[in-house]
């Protein structure tokens, strides 16, 4: 299929920014798949172990917490710290890649592991947004609508989205695919406008390009 | 290599490789020159290091501007206790995209900046705090870390020289707030990100209650930079105060937005008109604001004369901050902007000051109210006068990064305000 | 908390600065706010209390310092030689009047429905230093009414953000219940989930200091408005800690108690099993009048014509005597002067003792003790022997089958049958409320709670306490002291004591300490006497 900018690609955003005439990098190179591999489940590297956490669209909201390589990865994380509470933040976010959100009982379990008070686990899990407090559907579609995107169109590829998903802003379609809200600036402000999908960065989205984006994250998984 | 707008104006010092893929690969960093700096840094000592940062006048580049090398010479200068080094990869700022290109592109210089600062600051741990939304990114630069652990740039033996300096990637959770220096590290250490009241000073009390200092990204790689090449070097480019480079992100109405790394000092109307290809569809230039949504709004008259460095914007009226160019043209509804500038403070504000917490909020449904046309002429003196009511009251700067644009749209851009007030009318579409 | 001794030996650093135009010298380290309470100056503030860190977040304690970029927060920022400070130039009341716009935005108007009404500080800080006109339009965010368990009721929307009750919790009780969540005007405090504060034992400091209605006591809910109380200085008679503490009056009923604040005993707090126990206070089944009993029947009489009658009949016979560890320092003294005249005898009292105290942590100094009475330490002092079980029952075999002069003073004898005594040739029994037990006493004679007399307790170590009356007693009821004190010097031809202070200082045990020493901090008895009335008064306003 050829895009509507007459280069051959799968379609016109495939993630990386530009499609401006000379830039000719696969998805893989801009995106890092190709130098960064396949990340294993245990940690790797001690020193990379607390930077893993996924939005993977597979979620197990009842999965035992840290068995396995998730347990190992736990372990390298709490070496890089001098202070249990400092891995507080990275458990969380391992937490979230098994189980897909953070429930209390999460909550009230990290909190075991690393010894600190619930109520104190859950004054630090809501104050970040990343931490999804509730289910999320298969794919968490987080739109810039800040100025730069805004500037450029934001709101009409936030509608367009909630019009493909045919849902209400934070919530999740029928088919519990797709979850759509906003969010703030992603850092991607020269590629209007972005969207963050799972964990994947999605650049000069209009609203045109969403449903062949929805479906590709359909067919594909990620 | 184009990426994806590339200027022949451009100076790239830290940028020259962002683009390339082939880069990230250590053996290739190595060719490009990565840990050449650390290498000459590891042969002189911590204090003549720092004393090579201060010496070339580089100033913090994460929107403080503070001098670099002053604030490694606030580390104590002895290893009784451990000292950190934290950088700050936590880029929220609306407007500003450059250090997650540097975190995808030229992680190794990162790194490297990263290794050097900590041994100017006799750190024996280095942080990265890298921002949780930036999954893609920090996946390239924790694959990088493992390539320098294996290749024994970082670890107990750094470049053979008997340096011990550890290094961990650490990831946040999605809150502007910890980009705020103090509130990176009450993250870092596993709590809220809530700023802390200074005194007493990171260099004094930082992590984990020891001496720390934090820096951001484009920062360390440019003190790398400098390590290498010397004081002098750096100080060709830019002006006497805000000497070097700076990577100016811009967006907005231009026809080639992106990452354009240019010296400091650089016209502003030369960087939207020749660097970035000029207003797109020709349209006629509304407003500019310099340094990422914190600083005060510059309209097109302000902005002709404007040189893009440290003291030039200030002396407009404005703030370099983090040198985030966003470009209005006439189609730009200006009060729908500042609205969604307030709402982003109002969403991210951490909470603890009254003044922020209560007016962030409270400024934003005034202006919400506003651009629905149910606004009055006395709305405009009310948010005048909470603005300034929240300005120099709190902990951290959020609360001024509020009161900036909507003060400054306010008093260069009534007339937009007005027609909504009076008319109903919006005034642009985007 | 630095000890005291090394700070009176250690020689002061001092600082000179001037406040509002008044020259001072203080010692390094004084906050602005410190500096300006003693030139009299309360720069208004909330998150700050003296008990717990201060983070400086509620932006309130704001004042302008000459040749500093920006108004500081005088709760954090410590005094500078030669510093100046303007805490009411027009610069700091902007800024304040500012930031209190900022707490009224989104507060509701409860004041006609809140607790806290006539004790808010946002009542008065709006009113000393707010604006005269509020201006805020838009719909204020709601959080609704949040029952975070024990006796806490917490109105989220009434709440300042001040975090005092998640540091008392965290530093002071260290027990980790609250906790804010999420961020920005979104905030607020809560607790995880359902988990509240059930089991815990202090929180009702919580209530205390919040500084606005947002934390409600449930026991006091809706019960009165603040201005209406009197409030009397007074010691908590639920354990042997002996809290210092304020009884706050209506109609001469207890409504609640309140801390007061000594550094030497209870800081700023007190527990909750005390502050809550005081409905036996205003317990309506007292006994009001003298009664005596003839073969004719019992008569209900004056002081004057019982007293005479049992004045006769003291003789007759051993004396035994059951006190109470809820009796005073004053009416204890007297018992056992009495009972020494009469040629002595055995005095028991008997006093529930629990399985465990529990100290607060984060001040070690306070302990809820194992027993449950203000004066065990008063009657151990006076060689009065503790007699019956853990449960404050039992112990009394001797007593009810005495057939000599049995005097039952402040024990209501709850768990004793009705024919407790009815061998005695001689029954007398002073108490505050009525007993099955009394069925036999021949003179059952009405005397005052604590609630109702001037007095002293010894606390468990040994600190003497002094309470001021806060109610009317019912009826003719008299403090202990008075009547004995009376019956004694009739047999002695002494003049019996007329005040609580005499009565106090006619005891022997207590070494010549006196009511003066005493004053409203407390002291020991020599030989090991505390510093006199005045020394802990530094550090104390919260």
């Amino acid at each position: 299929m050829t895009n509507p900018q007459g280069r051959d690609a799968p379609f016109r955003n495939p993630g990386w920014a530009g499609n401006t005439g000379e830039f000719d990098l696969t998805e893989a190179q801009v995106r890092g798949d190709d130098f960064v591999g396949d990340r294993p489940l245990a940690g790797g590297h001690p020193a990379g172990a607390p930077s893993y956490p996924y939005m993977l669209p597979e979620k197990h909201p009842d999965a035992p917490l840290f068995e396995g390589p998730y347990r190992e990865r736990f372990e390298k994380i709490l070496t890089r710290y001098p202070d249990k509470r400092a891995a507080l933040l990275p458990a969380l976010g391992l937490a979230q890649e098994v189980r897909g959100h953070v429930s209390p009982e999460t909550m009230d379990r990290v909190g075991e592991l690393l010894e600190l008070p619930p109520a104190y686990v859950r004054g630090v899990a809501t104050f970040y947004t990343m931490y999804n407090k509730g289910p999320v559907g298969r794919f968490l579609i987080q739109v810039c609508t800040n100025i730069s995107c805004n500037l450029c169109g934001a709101d009409e590829v936030m509608e367009a989205f909630l019009r493909y998903a045919n849902t209400e802003a934070g919530e999740t379609s029928e088919d519990g695919d797709f979850t759509v809200i906003e969010a703030e600036c992603l850092a991607g402000c020269g590629f209007p406008t972005c969207v963050q999908i799972n964990s994947r960065y999605y650049e000069n989205v209009t609203p045109a390009d969403v449903p062949e984006l929805c479906e590709r994250l359909r067919a594909e998984g990620k | 290599m184009a990426y994806p707008y590339v200027s022949e104006r451009e100076v790239r010092l830290i940028s020259k490789h962002l683009g390339d893929p082939h880069a990230r690969a250590l053996a290739a960093a190595k060719q490009n020159g990565r840990y050449e700096g650390l290498r000459k840094a590891l042969e002189m000592s911590p204090d003549q290091v720092v004393d090579v940062v201060k010496a070339s006048g580089l100033r913090g580049r994460g929107g403080a501007g503070f001098p670099t090398g002053m604030k490694w010479s606030f580390m104590p200068k002895d290893y009784a206790k451990p000292h950190y080094l934290c950088c700050n990869a936590d880029e929220s700022e609306p407007g500003t995209f450059k250090d997650r290109e540097i975190l995808r592109w030229d992680p190794h210089l990162l790194i490297e900046g990263c290794l050097v600062a900590a041994y100017a600051c006799r750190a024996r741990h280095a942080y990265i705090y890298c921002r949780g939304e930036f999954f893609e990114a920090t996946q390239v630069l924790a694959r990088a870390v493992e390539d320098a652990y294996a290749d024994g740039l970082i670890g107990d033996d750094v470049m053979g020289s008997g340096q011990k300096i550890d290094l961990t990637v650490h990831v946040g959770a999605g809150a502007y707030i910890c980009g705020e220096e103090t509130g990176l590290m009450n993250s870092l250490e596993g709590r809220r990100g809530e700023p802390r009241v200074k005194p007493p000073f990171p260099a004094a009390v930082g992590v984990f209650g020891m001496p720390t200092t934090v820096n951001n990204v484009e920062t360390l790689c440019a003190a790398a930079q400098i390590v290498l090449h010397g004081a002098e070097w750096y100080r060709q480019w830019g002006t006497e105060k805000s000497p070097g480079t700076k990577l100016f992100c811009v967006s907005g109405h231009v026809n080639k937005p992106g990452n354009y790394e240019l010296p400091l000092g650089f016209p502003l109307m030369e960087l939207i008109d020749d660097v970035c290809g000029g207003m797109r569809n020709g349209n006629a230039l509304k407003a500019v604001i310099p340094g990422g949504s914190s600083v005060p709004i510059l309209s097109a008259e302000e902005c002709r004369t404007c040189a893009l460095d440290y003291e030039g914007v200030s002396a407009c009226g404005s703030m370099l901050g983090y040198a985030s160019v966003i470009v209005m043209d006439e189609t730009t509804d200006i009060v729908k902007q500042v609205r969604r500038m307030a709402a982003f403070y109002a969403h991210e504000s951490c909470g603890q000051c009254t003044p922020c917490r209560e007016g962030s909020a409270w400024v934003t449904k005034i202006l919400k109210r506003i651009e629905d046309g149910r606004g009055t002429e006395e709305d405009l003196e009310t948010l005048k006068e909470l603005t300034t009511q929240m300005v120099g009251t709190t902990i951290c700067v959020l609360s001024d990064s509020v009161a900036a644009p909507v003060h400054s749209s306010i008093d260069k851009f009534r007339n937009d305000y007005l027609a909504l007030i009076r008319r109903g009318e919006r005034v642009g579409v985007a | 908390m630095p000890d005291r001794k090394d700070e009176a030996t250690k020689p002061v650093e001092t600082v000179t600065l001037t406040i509002d135009d008044q020259t001072i010298t203080v010692p390094k380290g004084t906050t602005i706010l410190h500096a300006a309470e003693t030139v009299g100056t309360r720069v208004p503030h909330y998150c700050y209390h003296a008990g717990l860190s201060a983070p400086a977040i509620c932006r309130l304690c704001l004042v302008e310092v000459e040749k500093a970029p920006k108004l500081v927060p005088a709760c954090v920022t410590q005094v500078a030689e030669g510093q100046v400070v303007h805490t009411q130039s027009d610069k700091s009341l902007a800024m304040r009047r500012g930031v209190l716009e900022f707490y009224l935005q989104n507060h509701p108007l409860d004041c006609p429905i809140c607790d806290q009404s006539g004790e808010c500080k946002l009542q008065d800080y709006a009113h000393a230093e707010g604006r005269f006109h509020g201006r805020g339009k838009e719909p204020k965010r709601v959080f609704g009414r949040d029952d975070f368990g024990g006796d806490v009721l917490f109105y989220g929307d009434r709440c300042v953000m001040c975090t005092r009750c998640v540091r008392f919790m965290n530093e002071v009780e260290q027990e980790p219940r609250l906790t804010v969540v999420e961020r920005g005007d979104r905030a607020i405090i809560d607790t995880f989930f359902e988990e509240g504060l059930e089991g815990t034992n202090y929180h009702g400091n919580i209530v205390d200091i919040c500084p606005v209605g947002a934390l409600i006591s449930k026991d006091f809910l809706f019960k009165q408005r603040a201005w209406d109380l009197d409030r009397t200085p007074s010691v908590c008679p639920s354990c042997s800690q002996g809290c210092n503490i304020e009884l706050h009056a209506r109609d001469d009923l207890v409504q609640r108690l309140k801390p007061r604040v000594n550094m030497d005993v209870n800081a700023y707090w007190m527990c909750d099993y005390g502050r809550l126990n005081y409905e036996w206070i205003n317990r309506g089944d007292r006994i009001e009048v003298p009664l005596v009993r003839k073969e004719q029947g019992t008569r209900a009489t004056g002081w004057r014509e019982a007293l005479a009658d049992l004045l006769q009949r003291l003789d007759a016979g051993p004396v035994r005597v059951v006190v109470s560890p809820r009796l005073s320092n004053e009416g204890l003294g007297t018992v056992r002067a009495l009972v020494d005249h009469l040629g002595g005898g055995e005095i028991v009292y008997r006093s529930e003792r629990a399985a465990d105290e529990i100290p607060l942590k984060g001040f070690p100094k306070l302990v809820r003790r194992r027993d449950l009475a203000p004066n065990v330490n008063g009657a151990a002092l006076l060689d009065m022997e503790r007699t019956g079980g853990e449960d404050g029952d039992g112990g009394l075999e001797a007593f009810a089958a005495h057939t000599g002069v049995l005097f039952v003073v402040g024990d209501d004898l709850s768990d004793q049958p009705a024919s407790f005594g009815e061998g005695a040739l001689l029954y007398v029994y002073l108490g505050t409320h009525p007993s099955e037990a009394a069925a036999h006493a021949h003179f059952v004679l009405p005397l005052t709670t604590f609630a109702e007399q001037e007095g002293s307790f010894t606390n468990h170590e040994n600190r003497v306490q002094r309470f001021w009356p806060a109610l009317e007693p019912p009826g003719v009821a008299r403090p202990t002291w008075l009547v004995l004190g009376a019956l004694l010097a009739e047999r002695t031809g002494s003049r019996p004591p007329t005040s609580a202070a005499a009565a106090f200082e006619a005891i022997p045990a207590f070494g010549g300490l006196t009511y003066e020493q005493i004053g409203t901090r407390g002291a020991r008895p020599a030989p090991d006497r505390l510093e006199p009335a005045g020394a802990s008064t530094r550090g104390e306003r919260a």
